[in-house]
C-alpha cells in the first residue's frame, strides 16, 4: 500500500463519532426482548452469557477498527487480501440474510399499538422516506450521524428515567448480580426447545450478523485514521461531485516514532468508544429493559406466559400492559414508543450499512463497477433492496420464506464466527507488525470464533436445530 | 451582565434536564388521578433535572468541565440525578422509597450514568449550535466557542490533509 501521513487524533475523549452506527444497529431485540425474556424464565443468573456476548463484541469492534483506521480500508477488502473467496462469502451472505424485510416488523407493530395505524403502511412507507432521504443527502454518513446521535440521546435518557422509576435496588443487584453467574445453565435450558434460543440471544447480544463488519465503512467515511484519505459517499443526488475513490487503501510509515504517537492516539479514542459507548449504552438499556419487564412481572404474573410463547409481538404488548398497570397507560405508551424507536434505528442503519457495504465490495471487485463510482453503486443496492423489501412486505413472507428460514438464522451467527476468524488473519497476516494486535486480544478473538461457531454447531448436531 | 451571561449557556443543558424530567413526569400519570397532582409529578422532576442541567452549562463555562469528557460528568450526575429523583420523590411520592432512602439513592445514582451518557450525548449536539448564535454579545459563549473550535480545527486540518492528499 502507498505510504500516507496519518492525521492527529482528535485532542480530546470526544463522544460523538461513528460508534452511533454500531449502537443504533446493537441496540436491537437483542436488549430490548430476548434478554428480558431470557431473565424472565431462567432467572438473572443466565445473563452472564450476555457480559460475555458483548464485552467480546466491545474487543470484536477495536480489532475491526484497527484494520480499518491503519489502512482506511473495509475488512472486505482485507477479507479479499487474505483469500478472495472469503470476501464473496460475505457479499452472499449480506443478500441472503439482510434483504428481507422482517426487521422492521416489531418497530411498525408497536407503532400501530399506539396509533392503530396498520404496520405494513408504516413499514412501506418508512422505506420509501428512507429511500428518499439518503438519497437527496449531500453526504450521507454526516446526515445520518446526526438523526441517529439524536434518537440514541432520547432513547438512552429516556430508558433511563423509566428505569429510574419504575425499577428498585433489588432488581438491579440481581440483574447486575446474574452477571458474574458463569458456568450457569439450568437443566431447562439444555433442551432442544431452548438452547437454541439462547444461542440466537448470544449471537444478538450486541451487534449481531454482519454488523461489526459495516462499522469499518462507517469509521472511514467518518475519516478516522487512515480513513481520511478516502472519499465518502454521497446521495445518489450529488453523485456526480463525488470524488474519485482509490483502488486501495493506504498506510502509515510504522518505524517513525511520531506517525506511532498519533496511532496510539487513535486507538485510545476508539477504545473510549467501545467501553463507554458500545458497552456501557448496550449495558444500559438491556439492564434498564431488564428491570423493566422484572417490575412488569411482579404487576401481572401472566406476562411470564405470554413471554414464554414464541410471538415476539403479544410478549411485548404484554409486557406494556404490565408496565402501564405498574404505573400509568402513559408509560406503556412510552414503552411501546422505544420499543419503535429501536426499530426505526435499526432500519435506517441496516439499510444504509447492507448499501454501503455491498458497494464497496462491488467497486472494489465487480469489473467494470468503477465505472459507476461509489455513490451510484451506493443508490443501486439502496433502492434495490427498498423495492424487493416493498415487494415482500405487500406480497411474501417478510422474514423470508419458511423454508430457508433455519438456513438464514445459521448463515447470521456462522458469519459472525468467521468474521472472528478473518480478523485473526487479516490483523496478524496484513499489518506491519507494529501494529498487530497483541497475543491476548488474538486468543480474546480466538475464543469469539469458538464460541459462536461453537454453540452454533452444538446446537445443531445434540438438538437438531440452528438458532432460536 | 456577567450573571446573564453565565446563564445563557445554561440553556441547552437546562433545556435537556426539564424535557426529560417533564418525559419522566408525564409517567406517573396515575390512572384516575387529577390533572394538577400529574403536573406536580413532572414538574418535581424536570425542575430540578433543569436546573442541574443548566448548572452543568455554566459550570463548562467556567471551564470546571472540558467539553466532550464523560467521566466528570458521569460523577456530577451520580450526585445530581439521585438528589432530583428524592426531590420528586417528597413532592409527589410515586413509590419509589419502599426500600428505603439509602437503596433508593444507590439505584437511582446507577440509573444516573446512564442518564449522564444521553445527556452528554445531546448537550455536545446543542451547545456548539447555541454557541455561535450567543458568540457575539456573550465572552463567556465566545471563550467556550474557542474550545470547541480548536477541536473543530483539528477536524479541518485533518480534512485539508486529505485534500492535499489528493493533489
Amino acid at each position: 500500500m502507498p505510504i500516507r501521513k496519518l492525521p492527529d487524533a482528535p485532542p480530546s475523549v470526544h463522544i460523538l463519532g461513528p460508534t452511533v452506527f454500531l449502537v443504533a444497529l446493537g441496540v436491537g431485540m437483542g436488549e430490548s426482548y430476548m434478554w428480558p425474556r431470557l431473565v424472565l424464565l431462567f432467572g438473572p443468573e443466565i445473563r452472564w452469557l450476555f457480559l460475555i456476548g458483548v464485552t467480546l463484541q466491545a474487543v470484536v469492534m477495536l480489532e475491526m477498527a484497527r484494520y480499518a483506521m491503519a489502512t482506511g480500508e473495509s475488512i472486505f477488502s482485507g477479507a479479499a487480501r487474505v483469500f478472495k473467496p472469503l470476501m464473496w462469502f460475505f457479499f452472499i451472505v449480506a443478500i441472503a440474510v439482510y434483504i428481507w424485510p422482517g426487521h422492521l416488523s416489531a418497530g411498525a407493530a408497536a407503532f400501530e399499538e399506539i396509533t392503530g395505524i396498520p404496520w405494513v403502511v408504516t413499514a412501506v412507507a418508512g422505506l420509501v422516506l428512507v429511500g428518499v432521504v439518503f438519497t437527496l443527502a449531500k453526504v450521507i454518513y454526516n446526515l445520518l450521524e446526526n438523526v441517529l446521535s439524536l434518537l440514541i440521546g432520547a432513547l438512552v435518557l429516556g430508558t433511563a428515567v423509566v428505569a429510574a422509576m419504575v425499577g428498585s435496588w433489588s432488581d438491579v443487584v440481581t440483574t447486575i448480580s446474574g452477571m458474574f453467574s458463569f458456568g450457569y445453565l439450568p437443566p431447562e435450558a439444555m433442551s432442544a426447545a431452548w438452547f437454541p434460543v439462547i444461542v440466537g440471544a448470544c449471537a444478538f447480544a450486541g451487534p449481531s450478523g454482519m454488523q461489526q463488519m459495516w462499522y469499518t465503512l462507517h469509521l472511514r467515511d467518518s475519516g478516522a485514521g487512515m480513513g481520511v484519505h478516502l472519499p465518502k459517499v454521497r446521495g445518489l443526488r450529488h453523485a456526480g461531485e463525488e470524488e474519485e475513490m482509490p483502488s486501495r487503501g493506504f498506510m502509515f510509515d510504522t518505524s517513525d516514532p511520531a506517525e506511532m504517537a498519533k496511532w496510539k492516539g487513535w486507538r485510545r479514542w476508539v477504545t473510549f468508544d467501545a467501553l463507554l459507548l458500545f458497552w456501557g449504552i448496550t449495558m444500559l438499556v438491556t439492564i434498564s429493559f431488564t428491570v423493566i419487564a422484572q417490575s412488569a412481572v411482579r404487576q401481572n404474573p401472566a406476562v411470564r406466559t405470554a413471554i414464554q410463547g414464541d410471538d415476539r409481538e403479544v410478549a411485548l404488548s404484554a409486557m406494556a400492559d404490565a408496565v402501564s398497570s405498574a404505573g400509568s397507560s402513559v408509560l406503556g405508551v412510552v414503552f411501546l414508543g422505544f420499543i419503535a424507536l429501536i426499530g426505526l434505528n435499526a432500519t435506517l442503519g441496516l439499510f444504509d450499512s447492507f448499501s454501503r457495504g455491498q458497494a464497496d465490495m462491488s467497486f472494489h471487485f465487480v469489473p467494470g463497477a468503477k465505472k459507476l463510482g461509489m455513490s451510484k453503486l451506493y443508490g443501486i443496492f439502496l433502492w434495490g433492496v427498498i423495492l424487493f423489501g416493498i415487494l415482500i412486505l405487500l406480497f411474501g413472507p417478510a422474514d423470508g420464506p419458511s423454508g430457508i428460514l433455519d438456513t438464514l438464522a445459521f448463515l447470521s451467527t456462522f458469519a459472525m464466527g468467521a468474521y472472528c476468524v478473518t480478523l485473526l488473519l487479516v490483523n496478524n497476516r496484513m499489518l506491519p507488525k507494529p501494529i498487530r494486535p497483541k497475543w491476548w486480544t488474538n486468543v480474546i478473538i480466538g475464543f469469539g470464533a469458538v464460541f459462536y461457531l461453537g454453540m452454533l454447531f452444538y446446537s445443531l448436531f445434540a438438538y437438531g436445530v440452528v438458532v432460536g | 451582565m456577567g450573571g446573564r451571561h453565565s446563564l445563557e449557556l445554561a440553556l441547552p443543558g437546562a433545556s435537556i434536564g426539564a424535557v426529560a424530567g417533564a418525559m419522566a413526569g408525564g409517567l406517573t400519570l396515575l390512572a384516575g388521578q387529577p390533572t394538577g397532582m400529574a403536573a406536580l409529578a413532572a414538574l418535581a422532576l424536570a425542575v430540578p433535572l433543569g436546573l442541574f442541567g443548566g448548572l452543568y452549562g455554566m459550570l463548562l463555562g467556567h471551564g470546571v468541565f472540558r467539553p466532550g469528557t464523560f467521566g466528570p460528568v458521569g460523577l456530577y450526575w451520580m450526585a445530581a440525578f439521585p438528589v432530583s429523583r428524592l426531590a420528586q420523590e417528597i413532592l409527589a411520592p410515586t413509590g419509589g422509597l419502599a426500600e428505603g432512602v439509602p437503596a433508593f439513592l444507590a439505584y437511582q445514582a446507577m440509573i444516573a450514568l446512564g442518564f449522564a451518557i444521553g445527556f452528554l450525548w445531546l448537550h455536545e449536539r446543542f451547545m456548539p449550535h447555541w454557541l455561535v448564535r450567543r458568540a457575539g454579545d456573550n465572552p463567556l459563549a465566545q471563550d467556550l466557542l474557542g474550545t470547541y473550535l480548536r477541536f473543530a480545527r483539528v477536524v479541518e486540518k485533518r480534512k485539508s490533509a486529505r485534500k492535499g492528499a489528493r493533489r
